[in-house]
């Protein structure tokens, strides 16, 4: 596929985002208070940094992500073939899911997923 | 030509970015110029043709480890803090054992005599999978399984390990 194609649609996007931006600027009223750079939030007054700690709760729901995430790295070209492989890829990815799966029941057993 | 064009665009970002991330003295935005580094990474597998390592760079790297770093990060007390300049003296060292690996990197890949590959290294996602599924001389149907077990065994580890430092 042709990188110039590539560099047309970067070059092309940056053209869109430029033009449209400065027409804006040039004929868009303007007027300017605090409030407006505000983060809104439900219309209660944000209060202290919004990055602060977070509970570990957290850590664990990304890690059980991540695991998935890799597993469905996996799954890309087995789906791209399945049709063609027929039941053997089935039956191997049907494998590979369920030893998966034990995890997810591990999880699920160990009360990983519930949130406290 | 257009190859090249994007490789120079490429390469600039990841330049940019990763001096921004190692010099930024705030932790969040660090991992926010590392998921650019990452992200133009896998550019540079699109412009090489290699669109399956592109995937895995987008959805792994880019999705899956910055996600985590993010949370890592989360989790850390005074992240809004600046963190402290480093002293002079770690200054001076880490700039040198920088450009010491900058410099057995460079000649060694300057030294290295590269050819063009003329053999199939299996880009297509159909022949990954292919090969991935065939359980012939050539398959690798039992690296395929046994990874779904180091993933099992992973995602045991990570819960026994979070569960126990619930509990404290």
């Amino acid at each position: 596929m042709g990188s110039s194609a590539l560099v047309l649609f970067f070059i092309v996007g940056v053209f869109f985002i430029v033009i449209a931006t400065s027409i804006a600027a040039l004929f868009a009223p303007r007027s300017s208070n605090p409030q407006k750079l505000d983060p809104w939030e439900c219309g209660i007054k944000p209060s202290g940094n919004a990055w602060i700690q977070f509970k570990i709760g957290y850590y664990l729901f990304a890690i059980i992500y991540l695991i998935f995430d890799v597993e469905v790295v996996f799954l890309v070209p087995w789906a791209v073939v399945m049709k063609k492989m027929g039941t053997v890829a089935f039956v191997e990815a049907l494998i590979f899911l369920v030893i998966l799966g034990i995890g997810l029941l591990y999880a699920w057993n160990k009360k990983a997923l519930k949130w406290e | 030509m257009g190859a090249q064009i994007m490789f120079y665009i490429l390469a600039t970002v990841i330049v940019v970015f990763s001096f921004l991330a190692v010099t930024s003295r705030k932790v969040m935005r660090a991992t926010v110029y590392l998921l650019f580094v990452l992200l133009a990474t896998a550019g540079l597998y699109f412009i090489i043709d290699y669109n399956f390592m592109a995937g895995i760079q987008l959805i792994v790297y880019a999705g899956g480890i910055v996600a985590l770093i993010v949370f890592a990060v989360m989790l850390t007390e005074k992240i809004g803090d600046k963190i402290e300049s480093p002293s002079n003296m770690q200054m001076i060292l880490a700039g040198l054992i920088s450009i010491a690996g900058a410099g057995v990197t460079i000649s060694v890949l300057l030294g290295h005599d590269f050819k063009q590959s003329t053999q199939n290294i299996g880009q297509n996602v159909a022949t990954i999978g292919e090969n991935l599924l065939n359980y012939g001389k050539d398959g690798y149907v039992l690296p395929f399984e046994v990874v779904s077990i180091l993933l099992l065994a992973s995602m045991i580890a990570a819960i026994v390990v979070a569960k126990r430092k619930f509990e404290n």
